[in-house]
């Protein structure tokens, strides 16, 4: 078939004045709530060896860790003997720990949300927000280039968040996280999360170590996944304060 | 001569000398009793800081005092404590240790405070065990009793007997957590004590936060705890290098500052009644003064001196204040120590007050106080002093002459 010139030229033309797109339109909340939920899926599985460093004591923490969307979260402890079947619930915004020991359901009230979840360097708020974050923050893009992008993500004026800025470096492919920086509402950064040792899972890449480091003191949190698998048919009731003390 | 001359003049006008009289000493009588009334009330927000909670001087890690950071602990010697008790001064010393964490009852959970103390001699330095409003004080050290404030008590709708659970992080970075049995609930009237504070035994603590034998604090309390800051060094001395003395001033610069600035207050009040009272004194000698310019003529005439008949007036003047200062400090005295037993209640009309770190209780209670009728009487003879000086200076300076013809 012959294409008349003038139609090929009046195409082509077209084509070059089309802006050409610089890969496609990034929608920044996607991309971070993408990075956000590496680990969850539909739901999750994982064992996880907790590592902690203080100036006072160092330990390490086996733990089995199950999620359900981004809303549900169980973890229990494995490891040490001391405490074994010491686990937290959280439930949307709510975070239960059970006490095997004195076999009591505490929850957790508002004003103790800031303190440490299992003695680590994360919190419960961390537990909870982690889930709202490309709602409570607006996106902005700083930097892009071949290997991934930098964003910086700012709470919105009544969003109940407790840090002041976050910035997310991410990696292009595979599309894991590999630092997020937190800034308290001073803007001075206060703590970092490194992520790396990225491996593939079925269809997903995650980082399977996680290094959580307070910028104020000489002190770390290392999370390892040593198992983890996806989108396995858990029941609903798995998430209950009922099943809490269940173990 | 003069004295004998004074008295007479000053009973010559008896009704006006006891008019001025009777104004002078109700003011020393009203300011001896308000600055009684000042004193009581510092009185009892020292002690309801002090004895409700830190003692009159605290014996700590250096550090601890302003973080309260778990690891700022010493270790616990009952020979010191001992030796500490020895000396005059000091009347109780105890041991505490500090956890902050979550205290927990039938789905309610709540941040608590709790203080691990040796309930015996805990009672020499605070009054938590005299200020319960159910169950017992615990006699023993052991045990994994639990004395609630009434606000955390009432948040948790615990009574005496129910089982709260203790959840916090110990020393070691493990998870504290055990079950507490409520055996009695304090009242200090401090919101903000009575809200989170818990007291539990010092052996159970040590274990829940993995700190055998280790404390946070030696609670002191003091003979007289005004002089705390005297003390400081001289306690200081007795202790390890590591170990810091704080006084309650150091401890509640507030509850300082507070104090000092009633000094200023006391001599703003004394200001006050004293200039009417001084300018009372003033116009009486005036008058005096002028009623006599004739029999001061006759006195200059027969040969007294200038200076002698200054010094009658200011005689005169002096004494009315003396004896006015001497019925007002009875009255004073008096009236403060009606008032220092159990004082007056007020809480049907008010609330405590929690201020500068300590509580005001509804109730109107003086403390008598040495300083609180010295400086007033001090400053009272100096008042009719200059309030009687303008008028004497008058009276010697009069010519025997024109006074005599009484011009």
């Amino acid at each position: 078939m012959k294409i008349p010139p003038l139609a090929l030229t009046l195409c082509w033309s077209l084509l070059l004045l089309m802006p050409l797109p610089r890969c496609y339109a990034l929608d920044l909340p996607a991309l971070i709530r993408e990075v956000e939920t590496r680990y969850q899926g539909a739901s999750s599985h994982a064992l996880v060896t907790m590592e902690i460093r203080t100036a006072h004591w160092q330990r390490s923490l086996q733990l089995e860790i199950w999620s359900q969307g981004r809303d549900r979260f169980l973890a229990r402890i494995k490891a040490p003997i001391k405490e074994q079947g010491v686990a937290t619930l959280k439930v949307d915004q709510e975070v239960w720990n059970y006490l095997p020991k004195v076999d009591r359901v505490l929850k957790i009230p508002p004003s103790m949300m800031g303190g440490a979840w299992m003695g680590s360097h994360l919190t419960n708020d961390d537990l909870v927000k982690a889930n709202r974050i490309d709602r409570d923050y607006t996106f902005r893009l700083l930097e892009e280039d071949a290997q991934g992008w930098l964003i910086e993500a700012l709470p919105k004026p009544d969003a109940p968040v407790v840090w002041g800025k976050l910035l997310y470096r991410i990696k292009r492919t595979p599309l894991v996280p590999v630092l997020i920086s937190y800034f308290d509402e001073e803007m001075v950064e206060v703590r970092r999360i490194h992520f790396n040792r990225v491996r593939q899972i079925g269809e997903r890449w995650v980082p399977l170590r996680m290094l959580i480091e307070p910028l104020e003191k000489q002190e770390q949190t290392l999370l390892e996944y040593s198992e983890i698998e996806f989108d396995l048919p858990l029941a609903a009731t798995l998430f209950s304060v009922r099943s809490l003390k269940r173990h | 001569m003069l004295w004998t001359m004074a008295v007479r003049n000053l009973w010559r006008n008896r009704r006006r000398t006891l008019l001025t009289m009777s104004a002078l000493m109700v003011s020393v009588a009203l300011l001896i009793l308000s600055l009684g009334i000042f004193s009581g009330m510092f009185a009892a927000m020292l002690a309801s800081a002090t004895q409700q909670y830190h003692g009159h001087m605290v014996i700590s890690v250096p550090a601890y005092q302003d973080r309260r950071q778990l690891h700022d602990s010493f270790p616990y010697s009952r020979q010191l404590l001992d030796r500490l008790r020895e000396r005059d001064e000091i009347l109780g010393a105890a041991p505490r240790l500090r956890g902050f964490g979550l205290v927990s009852r039938a789905g309610r959970t709540e941040a608590g405070e709790l203080l691990g103390i040796d309930p015996g001699r805990e009672q020499q330095v605070t009054s938590l065990n005299r200020m319960l409003t159910a169950g017992v004080f615990p006699s023993s050290g052991q045990g994994n009793w639990v004395i609630l404030g009434r606000g955390l008590a009432a948040k948790l709708e615990a009574r005496p007997g129910d089982e709260l659970v203790f959840f916090t992080q110990a020393a070691d970075g493990s998870i504290g957590n055990d079950l507490l049995q409520v055996t009695g609930i304090f009242a200090t009237g401090d919101f903000t004590r009575d809200n989170s504070l818990a007291l539990v035994s010092l052996d159970w603590l040590q274990q829940l936060l993995v700190l055998p034998g280790r404390i946070h604090e030696i609670a002191l309390a003091l003979r007289s705890p005004m002089s705390a800051a005297k003390l400081v060094p001289v306690i200081s001395g007795q202790l390890p290098p590591e170990l810091e003395v704080y006084d309650w001033g150091r401890l509640l610069p507030e509850m300082q500052e507070v104090i000092a600035s009633y000094d200023v207050s006391r001599f703003i009040l004394m200001l006050i009644l004293y200039a009417a009272a001084g300018l009372g004194v003033l116009n009486t000698f005036y008058m005096s003064v002028l009623e006599r310019v004739r029999e001061f003529g006759v006195l200059l005439a027969i040969g007294l001196k200038p200076a002698a008949i200054r010094n009658l007036v200011l005689l005169e003047s002096l004494l009315l204040g003396m004896l006015s200062l001497l019925a007002g400090s009875g009255v004073g005295v008096f009236m403060t120590l009606l008032l220092s037993g159990r004082g007056i209640d007020l809480s049907r009309w008010i609330s405590s007050v929690t201020y500068a770190g300590g509580t005001i209780p509804p109730r109107l209670r003086t403390e008598l106080v040495v300083d609180n009728l010295l400086l007033p009487g001090l400053v009272l003879l100096l008042v009719c002093l200059l309030a009687g000086y303008l008028p004497a200076r008058r009276a010697s300076r009069l010519q025997p002459v024109a006074a005599l013809r009484g011009d």
